[in-house]
């Protein structure tokens, strides 16, 4: 439904001295610099598939999910969503897409809900019998029924969310791009909005793609992930991939039985790996994956243990480390699509430049 | 856009500013009583320290039902409530969701500024037949053709007005900010337009030119139809001028639209 091929972003952007100085210069001339924001991106999305796009602030998500939408045209490359050219805004293809982003309003501020609602039904043509049922269903799932007469600047932040994604749904898209559906929601909210999609994907099988900071939309949400840093992929693949591949080591945590002696951490121990804690309650250690059976038997055969614990490195701190690294990790790749587990059409990231 | 699509638009465009009452109604009385107000008497002084009994080709009475005639059909061209809105979607980032919308972004916006003449008609409507009544004017030559005329050649005006704004608009893609040019060419368009002075008292020479150029369409043709002081012939020439204007400004908009895209980064508040 998605298919990406080497697509680049270059935005031109001036840039001015700091001060009184700067500005003055800047009146008569400005220096103009480029900005790659994306960098050559290639993938694709099937039908039914939830992509999370992550990455950290102007990584480039918004800049493509934008040229996805056909918002922006790209530097170079090319795309095609359900077989058409986003930027050239066929309206075949417009009344199939939808684009809710997170910070912005897209419905009429000074209207009630309802109003907006009709209006979208008259641009998307929206059959009326599949309108009314529509509504009823999505603004009851939402629980935002009795909201639907009230201007939408009056609602709660929550409830405008709830409201913008009833009106991006209306016309029943197959391809969804939510950029930061959940940002600024308490914890009830989001998670509404999370069964919310789960639940239209389960019935209307869309392609979408997903942006947000907060990891539990992508672990809820999405399948597969693409990492995207500075403009380029780094990762597509699974998510659970993402753990198996860049988290080299687990912790092994064991609560101790109180003894009367304090705890002693033989060298042989260590040897195995990190001590992360050890006191008269726990021992933590850090271990590589493939020592994790051997240290597990040596902590349970040396001390009183009467709990033991292996635990994956939380998911967000692997991903916020890949954000955070680097040229040393210009060679990250997600699994071939073969591998086992791999989403449907996932594939190994292409570096910057190559075709 | 489909016609039925066009009319909902227009219609929620009017119910959104119905929705501040007290907004509609002080723009509604204020907005005309001020600048009617200060025309009227501006040109009372004018008048009386010249000792001079006709201005222009006008007398008083004549200039005031003739800055009537501006003031109210004026509103109804212009739209002025509307100015910079599309200028303020690019800035703003609002843009992006015209561009997901399958309809054409200019004829929604189009639907959203007749939409948005609730004020000036109300305007017009109230203090058009008030003001007649409360003035004491000489009888006017205006009829039941020449307000048919006059619908006509404002809605005309309307338009072209519209897609000329745009032209400069657009230039929103490129600037970001282009509220001085905004500025500047109201005040460009007032004048020469027949909005601040009726253009009779502009030398012939200037006057022959702008006969010719667009800008007089705006205020002093309709005002000058709905008073019957158009004959049909000639309003069927500035009609047709009008046209030839119009498709002017539609091809440059388009190309200027065009262009604009390319740059457009869809980032903003």
């Amino acid at each position: 439904m998605i298919e990406v091929s080497a697509l680049a972003k270059v935005f031109h952007v001036h840039k001015k001295a700091p001060g009184l100085k700067g500005s003055l210069k800047a009146l008569f001339r400005r220096e103009r610099i480029e900005k790659a924001a994306v960098k050559g991106v290639s993938f694709r999305v099937d039908e039914g598939e939830i992509v999370g796009l992550i990455g950290a602030n102007g990584a480039g998500k918004t800049t493509l999910v934008k040229m996805l939408a056909g918002i922006i045209h790209p530097t170079s490359g090319s795309a095609k969503v359900l077989g058409f050219t986003p930027w050239e805004r066929d309206n075949r293809l417009r009344r199939q897409i939808s684009l809710i982003m997170g910070q912005k309003a897209q419905l009429w501020w000074d209207l009630p809900a309802a109003d907006c609602f009709l209006l979208l039904r008259e641009i998307y043509r929206v059959p009326e019998p599949q309108f009314r049922e529509t509504i009823d269903y999505l603004s009851g799932v939402l629980d935002v029924r009795k909201e639907l007469n009230v201007q939408i600047r009056r609602l709660s932040l929550g409830e405008r969310m709830k409201m913008e994604l009833i009106a991006a749904l209306l016309h029943r898209p197959r391809v969804v791009f939510l950029d930061e559906p959940t940002i600024g929601l308490d914890l009830s909210a989001q998670r509404a909005i999370r069964d919310f999609i789960l639940e239209y994907r389960r019935l209307h099988r869309p392609a979408m793609i997903v942006t947000s900071h907060y990891m539990e939309d992508i672990q809820r949400l999405c399948e597969r992930i693409l990492i995207i840093r500075e403009g380029e992929f780094v990762y597509d693949g699974p998510l659970s991939a993402v753990v198996q591949r860049y988290a080299q080591s687990k912790v092994i945590r064991a609560h101790l039985r109180r003894t009367p002696e304090p705890v002693k951490v033989d060298g042989d121990l260590k040897a195995l790996g990190e001590l992360v804690e050890c006191s008269t309650d726990q021992i933590c250690l850090r271990v590589p994956r493939a020592d994790v059976a051997r240290a597990s038997a040596r902590i349970l055969e040396r001390y009183p243990v009467a709990d033991l614990a292996i635990e994956e490195m939380d998911i967000g701190t692997i991903i916020e480390r890949i954000f955070r690294e680097r040229g040393e990790v210009g060679g990250l790749r997600g699994p071939a699509p073969a591998a086992p587990g791999a989403a449907t059409g996932g594939k190994p990231a292409t570096p910057a430049g190559e075709p | 856009m489909r016609p039925r699509t066009f009319l909902h638009v227009l219609s929620v465009e009017l119910r959104s500013q119905m929705s501040y009452r007290a907004d509609f109604w002080i723009n509604a009385f204020v907005g005309f009583l001020a600048e009617f107000g200060v025309t009227y008497f501006v040109w009372q002084a004018v008048f009386r320290e010249s000792g001079k009994p006709i201005i222009g080709g006008y007398t008083f009475d004549g200039l005031v039902l003739y800055f009537l005639a501006v003031v109210l059909l004026g509103r109804l061209v212009s739209g002025r409530e509307f100015e910079g809105q599309v200028c303020t979607d690019i800035y703003e980032g609002t843009l992006n969701r015209y561009l997901v919308f399958p309809a054409s972004f200019t004829a929604f916006k189009y639907a959203q500024r007749i939409g948005n003449l609730g004020v000036a008609f109300a305007q017009f409507a109230l203090f058009g037949i008030a003001t007649l009544l409360v003035l004491d004017l000489p009888e006017t030559r205006v009829s039941m053709a020449s307000v048919a005329m006059a619908a006509v050649a404002t809605a005309g005006a309307n338009l072209l007005y519209f897609l000329t704004d745009n032209l400069v608009q657009y230039v929103a893609f490129w600037a970001d900010n282009v509220w001085s040019l905004e500025v500047a060419k109201r005040w460009f368009v007032l004048l020469l337009g027949g909005y601040m002075l009726p253009l009779s008292v502009f030398p012939d020479g200037v006057r022959g030119v702008l006969e010719v150029l667009p800008f007089r369409f705006f205020f002093e043709f309709p005002a000058r139809v709905f008073l019957g002081e158009i004959p049909f012939v000639m309003w069927v020439q500035g009609l047709a001028l009008m046209g030839i204007w119009g498709i002017v400004a539609w091809l440059l908009g388009r190309l200027l639209w065009h262009r604009g895209q390319l740059q457009y980064t869809g980032v903003g508040i």
